[in-house]
């Protein structure tokens, strides 16, 4: 896949957030010892000026640097360098989205590397599931990183041998987000990405805008029960379809788009009046059993024989017999979207009380599809809490085929995961929002251009993951418990 | 007429709770150059309304943490930091998170909605180790959240007949219907505030619920409300005091004391049934443990009510168990005698959020007791020390009027979040909840039966 560039792509903001904060105070006499030392551009003396820029904190390593050969506190002659933790450290992120984890994606967002440096890339802090788990690495043998070459880390979308074909080159595709709830830009930015890493993204449910034909190859129409969007037409301009019957962050509730952000212009895609709140009733009328399920997918198959099914469903405690319902039914992916996911708006109950984690769904269901004899005819992917490489690997590992990436692409664009997607003007950040002057702010390549580099890094991630567990494919892992430990155990 | 129980919100504001979970700094850097205002659009920022030329104090309360005008100043001179009044709100169970959903849901009625996944920890203690079931194709309230007009909150207080035998001598049990699967209580840190006492009352009018009131805090101008009194006394004190309010409340509730002779009790409560036939008896229980002698009170004295009570913090004052744990023992207990029907059981202490109602429900509660979260949706901070004099909130001296209509308004955010519970469930009625352990998932359960394989052998940590 050399084909593919990787270019740095920085953040369109002025000002980086760090974790430490450096300071110079007023002993300073701008001799510019630190701007020779410090190699990582925390300081700078712009081209005839006598004083030395105010420190690029965000930049700086902070105490790790300190034993090291380019400590500028230590070196400088006055002692006039602070470095501390930066306050404003606490007041970003949270349990499961540390803010650890949001400037690591947005480091590799920028640079398409594996994070260097001391901040955790790997895993949250919400002391439970994919964050209690860790790989069984033995580290005494280190392996040669030119080697990650020969790993394959391509998953099949057709199990059944039969139908389309449809092998995407890493074991993930974007989640739906719906025209409405995120802005076209953004949209467009995911579904480019998407096409050059010739993988997938997901409409959502608001339809297909005309913006998005050029990428129909890698788009997957999404038919949820309200059925914005969905015609003929746009059943047949896709490979795969994906029938929605619920939403990890608000199972059995339904979507719901706020009147603040249904503009004239998503109304029109909608066909609905503008600026008034659209639900998406649950469930679907037509459907009152697995036997109408299988008429459903009749119905998508009559107008579009070729595409693949994917079912997505939520994580109730019988989700193991919905899956097998669906694979009877026809389907060829089922999509698990477990409690924790992200969403544009959901009630905060729904979002911890309604439905499992999707770490315990993915061991159900890959069980029971095991003992039911059809585990290798359906693909298994699982979504609602993969923010990191890590964790599709670990969801992997407990029984899923690939995962589906929802936030982790917006925590590229800039997201910050203040959750105010959902009304007024939408997203202060112009990702979550059909402002026109708020959307301006992320551009076409600059937004593809952080989401390839986000591939780029967690691709090399799993390489690497994979060469140090002795596996050859990702495929290989699938259902390998044996190789994840309770990090409690230790 | 049929009418559809309504509950009536207005957006009711308090400036006590206009804390924010951030604070913002603007430093002497700022060069009041206006870009932050720009910026930002909720108007944390704006000039000065006396001297145009510069920059205001940064209104915190209405910042939501997207950190635009942070990353897009150009002196780098402002600066978020936690705010620490914020973060001293409440206690280790009653957290600042908590308090603050509280606030908005009795501001604004409305069940909190926001963009963003969940952010919290992979699970807790007590209800946070639970996790109700939705039901994902076949379910019989259609239509999500437009079906929930079909879904009835309703529960009665008493006892049900156990079977139809003869219906010469049918001898109907009293029962009162309450539309809403909460009752009130008056007085939750005994603070005695006759201004509190009347806003809950008032309330639990409104709602036609049932306020716990306290014999003492009884008084002449309570009487319009009487009945939405469930007065509450220890069984000395019941036929020493003035027996007006005995004659006309609907339910009574009896604490024992520590000794007290068997006939004594039954000779009380009989003598009040002959002053008040319809009323509802209900007794305090504080130790989850269903003795012989309870029962046999239930049985002789025709006890309608078991209301357990617990801290406010959910932890049984006999034993250190957590109210959804002992709910579970009370019920199964009853359950075991088959007399499940013949008691209504009521759970009092630590419910702080919506959820916990459902949850409660599901372990066997027919119906939960609200106490601190009523002085909380008033503008209470949960300090840990309370003194009524020295509030930060003033609560006592709220105006009545608002104070009732934040109870209400969060009271009916919580019976919304209630039907989408149920409506995510497929449940039409909340008295079929009852017990329905099948409807939730016990965190211990559903670890050991997914992730058995790198379990340790003695099952998940505690």
């Amino acid at each position: 896949m050399n084909h593919i560039e990787i270019k740095p792509c920085a953040t369109t903001y002025r000002n980086e957030i760090g974790k430490y904060l450096v300071s110079l105070d007023d002993s300073c006499f701008h001799c510019g010892l630190c701007v020779k030392i410090c190699p990582y551009g925390v300081f700078e003396r712009i081209d005839g000026f006598n004083y030395i820029s105010t420190p690029k904190s965000a930049n700086c390593l902070g105490p790790d640097c300190k034993e090291g050969p380019f400590s500028c506190a230590t070196k400088c002659p006055v002692e006039a360098i602070k470095i501390e933790t930066d306050p404003q450290w606490k007041t970003l992120g949270d349990y499961r989205w540390t803010p650890d984890l949001i400037i690591t994606t947005w480091q590799q967002a920028e640079s398409g590397e594996i994070p260097q440096g001391t901040l955790e890339y790997k895993i949250g802090a919400s002391a439970g599931g994919f964050d209690k788990f860790e790989f069984v690495i033995d580290n005494n043998n280190p392996l040669p990183s030119n080697k990650t070459d020969r790993i394959s880390t391509d998953i099949s979308l057709n199990r059944r041998g039969e139908g389309a074909q449809i092998n995407i080159p890493v074991p993930w595709y974007g989640a739906g987000m719906s025209f409405g709830s995120i802005s076209l830009p953004t949209m467009l930015a995911r579904a480019a990405a998407a096409k050059i890493w010739k993988t997938f993204t997901c409409t959502g449910e608001g339809g297909y805008p005309d913006e998005l034909v050029a990428y129909s190859d890698s788009v997957i129409t999404q038919i949820a029960t309200g059925l914005f969007g969905v015609s003929e037409e746009t059943i047949k301009c896709t490979r795969i379809i994906e029938f929605k019957y619920a939403q990890g962050a608000k199972p059995g509730l339904g979507g719901h788009l706020l009147g603040d952000k249904n503009t004239p212009s998503v109304a029109k895609m909608r066909e609905a009046v503008p600026w008034t709140s659209l639900f998406s009733p649950f469930p679907f009328h037509s459907v009152y059993s697995v036997e109408d399920h299988k008429k459903h997918i009749d119905w998508v198959k009559t107008i579009n024989p070729e595409a693949l099914i994917s079912v997505k469903v939520s994580t109730p405690s019988d989700v193991d017999m919905v899956a097998v319902g669906s694979y009877y039914a026809g389907a060829n992916i089922i999509h698990l979207d477990g409690g924790y996911g992200g969403t544009g708006a959901a009630p905060e109950i729904a979002k911890k009380n309604i439905a499992m984690p999707i770490e315990y769904a993915i061991t159900k269901v890959h069980k029971f599809l095991l003992e039911e004899g059809v585990r290798d005819e359906i693909v298994l992917m699982a979504s609602g809490g993969i923010r990191t490489a890590y964790d599709i690997a670990k969801a992997i590992a407990l029984g899923a085929d690939g995962a589906i990436i929802g936030t982790s692409e917006l925590v590229a664009l800039g997201c910050v995961r203040c959750g105010n997607c959902e009304s007024g003007r939408g997203c202060p950040r112009g990702i979550a929002t059909t402002d026109p002057e708020l959307e301006n702010q992320i551009s076409l390549s600059w937004g593809t251009q952080r989401i390839i580099n986000l591939y780029a890094s967690w691709h090399k991630q799993l390489k690497l993951l994979l060469l140090k567990l002795g596996l050859k494919d990702i495929k290989e892992l699938r259902g390998r418990t044996d190789l994840l430990r309770n990090t409690d155990e230790k | 007429m049929y009418e559809r129980y309504h509950i009536e919100t207005t957006p009711a504001k308090l400036r006590s709770t206009e804390i924010g979970k951030f604070e913002i700094i603007r430093s002497d850097k700022c060069l009041n150059c206006g870009r932050c205002m720009t910026h930002c659009i909720y108007d944390v920022h704006e000039r000065s309304t006396l001297d145009p030329r510069e920059m205001s104090e940064p209104v915190n309360y209405l910042c939501k943490n997207c950190f635009s005008c942070i990353q897009n100043c150009p002196q780098q001179a402002l600066e978020m930091i936690p705010n620490k009044e914020y973060e001293n709100l409440g206690n280790s169970y009653w957290t600042p998170h908590k308090i603050y959903t509280i606030w908005h849901e009795a501001e604004e009625g409305k069940i909190p909605v926001f963009g963003a996944g969940y952010r919290g920890r992979f699970r807790g203690s007590g209800f946070d180790d639970i996790w109700t079931d939705m039901s994902e194709i076949v379910r019989p309230t259609r239509d999500g959240i437009h079906g929930r007009e079909y879904i009835a909150t309703l529960v009665d207080l008493g006892r049900k007949l156990p079977w139809i035998a003869d219906f010469e001598k049918l001898d109907f049990p009293n029962f009162l219907e309450i539309q809403i699967p909460m009752l009130l209580d008056t007085n939750p840190m005994g603070l005695d505030s006759k201004s509190i006492i009347l806003s809950t009352l008032k309330a639990a009018n409104e709602l036609g619920t049932y306020a716990f009131l306290d014999i003492e805090n009884y008084s002449d101008e309570l009487k319009p409300y009487i009945k939405s009194i469930a007065l509450r006394s220890s069984l000395e004190k019941i036929m020493t005091i003035d027996q007006i309010p005995w004659r006309e409340v609907n339910l009574i509730e009896i604490s024992l004391p520590d000794k007290f002779s068997s006939s004594e009790f039954n000779r009380t409560l009989k003598e009040l049934k002959k002053q008040n036939q319809t009323a509802l008896i209900s007794l305090k229980l504080t130790n989850p443990c269903l003795s012989e002698e309870i029962f046999k009170h239930f049985e002789e004295a025709r006890i309608d009510i078991l209301n357990f009570h617990t801290d406010n913090d959910g932890k049984s004052f006999e034993g250190n168990t957590f109210i959804s744990e002992s709910i579970r023992k009370l019920h199964l207990d009853f359950v075991k005698k088959c007399r499940r029907d013949e008691i209504t059981i009521l759970g009092k202490g630590g419910i702080a959020a919506a959820e916990h109602i459902p949850k409660l429900i599901i372990c066997g509660a027919d119906a939960v007791v609200l106490d601190l979260s009523l002085l909380v949706a008033m503008g209470c901070r949960v300090c840990k020390t309370c003194e009524l004099e020295r509030c930060p909130a003033e609560v006592n001296l709220l105006d009545p009027e608002i104070a009732k209509q934040r109870v209400i308004n969060m009271i009916c955010a919580w019976r919304d979040q209630l039907l989408e519970i149920l409506s995510a469930m497929g449940i039409r009625d909340v008295r079929r909840l009852r017990g329905e352990v099948g409807r939730a998932m016990f965190y211990e359960e559903i670890e050991r039966e997914s992730f058995e394989f790198i379990f340790n052998e003695n099952g998940p940590e505690k």
